[in-house]
């Protein structure tokens, strides 16, 4: 029997994997049962007025209908049918990285309170990650402190870069030193740098270049010590870290470099304890690679919904070598720590 | 570590298979073994003809054949396949078929010096398509080069940009090696303060030219070719899955008649600067042992470190030999 890879997409393949350690296999017939309750920490919404405004920057080639005709019902449907009990809902590329500041703080304003509108219309069911006005410091700040003190939210959503300006970049410091005040989580999506969005025909941004931002964002906050100045803040990655552990020896290495600064803490410390969110790398390749840097604890459920959906992510993930506690961990366990107020939902 | 992927390491029933075990598994190194004669496939020379072109980094300004040489000897590598040490000066260049000749006899020169210790990637004009078709013909016919040498990108030209088509067919005739190089593409320059290119844009800029000549259809087209990509493949195992959902789209999959996977897995990928388990232990979730092939990327790093990685990625003595020099004899037969 030849067991199933989530890139061969063969539908009904299954975990039964022969090479696959052979203690697992009793536990996993038994995890089978537990197909319901997770959280989904990428998961994407839409308002009509943020569609309007962003309608053509939000275009590109290939990918769903499904956004223009997206509503908080298309989600739970999808939820239901992939066994998610609640979604912390973000925005996905440019976020509100577009048009002059003022439509900026406008739209950061009105996604967050659809979202909290979203969140408290289907109790349980849906978290948010706040949209901020960035890169203007004083409304983002505004923003950070309605979208916890008033509406609730579970944490900020940020982009991967600003007009190539990365997290770790110094115009951002007093937006992190808030989140690190208020030990915030922070989700950050990735978008791509500019000058790499039409690099080749037929190949869009997503494919390539918003892994590899990711990974230059992770780069930026650590090498800055950004990221060691922030301990409190829990940051989550998108996509297994982008590429970052494929290329973690490049990380470990520029750090002892002669001449680059000493980092207050070392580089796998920082890497280990940031989370990774599974969405379109939910197989065997990716993960097996993030699962040498960091434990199952640090890898969280999400599906970067409306392009992929959670039934995809969850069979991507039982084909992995996960026992049924690290899955559990993966599914939902993992999240509810960082997101106690749906713990019971 | 994950178990090897039946699917993705295909020979996965046999004998063949890769084994990557899980770490307590691993065996510490013995003191007694035989030479492992490496053929290191990423291994760059200074030929002083590329070298007048603009400043080195120090170490670079230093190299000498003996300081390779005793590299090579200290860690058991018996052939290193050279290429210059880096290509972006040349690309454009008004001298650039010159220097390219230059650099090709340097390298050949430096075969017949040291007998079987070097072998070369021909060093091509890249963007100026007839001069490298000129240079293929001689660098082949006269020097008997082992494969050639090219940058995973040209400003915004990537590998299967149509413009490069015919050095692709001339060498898909010639049933050629080409070793792609990364490089960081001007674009993507001096983002982040103190991370240079190399830390994340090579990687990613081999992903692209993978991309680059998988959707192209040039892979597929030019069956003949041998590619080998650097670094285990730059980033492109770990993001398999855009490449898989991309292959579907109806203009890439008529241009893919046995699917993405199989361009993919018949590549060539050198382990240098990836002789870790992050890395390693994804690209055998894709391809077989026998894709895989030692490089050290002399003189950035040393054939000790990179031997001395690959010990700890949990392959058996058998995986290990073959990455260490069966597979590289397989495409260099002249170095038996």
């Amino acid at each position: 029997v030849i067991a199933g890879c989530p890139c061969c997409l063969s539908p009904r393949a299954t975990a039964r994997a022969p090479l696959a350690r052979s203690r697992k296999a009793p536990a996993r017939r038994k995890a089978r049962g537990n197909d319901s309750g997770r959280i989904d920490v990428h998961h994407h919404f839409l308002t009509p007025d943020y569609l309007a405004a962003a309608g053509p920057l939000y275009d590109s080639p290939g990918t769903n209908s499904l956004r223009s005709q997206w509503t908080p019902q298309v989600s739970l449907d999808s939820m239901d049918e992939g066994g998610v009990r609640t979604s912390i809902v973000s925005l996905s590329s440019p976020g509100v990285w577009f048009g002059e500041p003022a439509l900026r703080r406008r739209l950061a304003r009105e996604c967050n309170e659809y979202a909290a509108r979203m969140a408290a219309d289907h109790p349980g069911r849906f978290g948010f990650f706040a949209a901020l006005p960035l890169p203007d410091i004083d409304a983002s700040l505004a923003e950070i402190e309605y979208s916890f003190d008033t509406l609730h939210s579970d944490g900020v959503g940020l982009l991967t870069n600003l007009d190539g300006r990365y997290l770790g970049d110094p115009v951002f410091r007093p937006v992190l030193d808030e989140l690190e005040r208020r030990k915030a989580v922070v989700y950050t999506h990735p978008t791509p740098l500019e000058a790499t969005r039409n690099l080749q025909p037929g190949i869009p941004a997503s494919a390539i270049e918003f892994g590899t931002d990711t990974t230059r964002t992770i780069a930026s906050l650590v090498f800055t010590g950004t990221a060691a100045r922030t301990p409190n803040v829990r940051y989550i990655f998108s996509h297994a870290g982008g590429t970052l552990p494929f290329l973690v020896e490049r990380f470990t290495r520029l750090a002892r470099r002669p001449g680059v600064p000493p980092l207050p803490r070392p580089v796998l410390f920082e890497l280990r304890r940031f989370y990774y969110e599974v969405a379109q790398a939910a197989n065997r390749v990716a993960l097996a690679s993030l699962a040498e840097l960091v434990p199952a604890s640090r890898m969280l459920f999400g599906t970067d919904f409306p392009y992929r959906t959670a039934r995809e992510m969850a069979d991507g993930l039982k084909k992995c070598d996960f026992t049924p506690t690290e899955r559990s961990a993966i599914d939902r366990g993992n999240a509810a720590k960082l997101f106690p107020r749906f713990k019971g939902a | 570590m994950f178990a090897p992927c039946p699917c993705f390491a295909a020979a996965s029933r046999g004998r063949t298979a890769a084994r990557i075990a899980p770490r307590p598994a691993k065996r510490p190194a013995k003191a007694s073994k035989p030479s492992p004669q490496r053929i290191d496939v990423h291994h760059h020379i200074v030929p002083p003809a590329y070298k007048a072109l603009g400043p080195a980094r120090d170490f670079v300004a230093t190299w000498t054949p003996e300081m390779a040489l005793e590299d090579m000897d200290k860690a058991g590598t018996a052939t290193a396949i050279t290429c210059i040490y880096a290509g972006s000066a040349l690309a454009g260049h008004p001298e650039a078929r010159r220097v390219a000749r230059e650099c090709n006899d340097y390298a050949a020169q430096l075969g017949r010096d040291y007998p079987g210790r070097f072998g070369m990637f021909a060093t091509l004009p890249f963007p100026d398509v007839e001069g490298c078709l000129a240079e293929i013909e001689y660098a082949f016919d006269v020097l008997e080069a082992d494969g050639v040498y090219t940058q995973t990108s040209y400003g915004r030209q990537y590998l299967g940009d149509p413009a490069f088509a015919p050095v692709w067919e001339e060498l898909n005739r010639r049933k050629s090696i080409v070793f792609a190089h990364p490089h960081t593409p001007e674009v993507c320059e001096d983002l982040i303060p103190g991370v240079p290119g190399p830390i994340i844009e090579y990687g990613t800029d081999t992903t692209r030219a993978i991309a680059s000549l998988v959707f192209s259809g040039t892979a597929s087209r030019l069956p003949d070719l041998r590619f080998i990509f650097c670094h285990a493949g730059g980033t492109m195992p770990f993001i398999i899955e855009r490449f898989t959902r991309l292959a579907k789209r109806k203009d890439h999959a008529e241009k893919l008649p046995k699917g993405v996977l199989h361009e993919l897995k018949r590549f060539y990928y050198e382990c240098a600067q990836a002789a870790h388990p992050g890395a390693m232990s994804s690209l055998l979730q894709l391809v077989k042992v026998s894709q895989i092939l030692f490089g050290t990327d002399f003189p950035y790093r040393t054939a000790g470190d990179i031997a001395g990685g690959l010990a700890k990625c949990g392959f058996d003595d058998k995986a290990l030999q073959a990455i260490h020099r069966g597979n590289a004899l397989r495409l260099f037969p002249r170095f038996r």
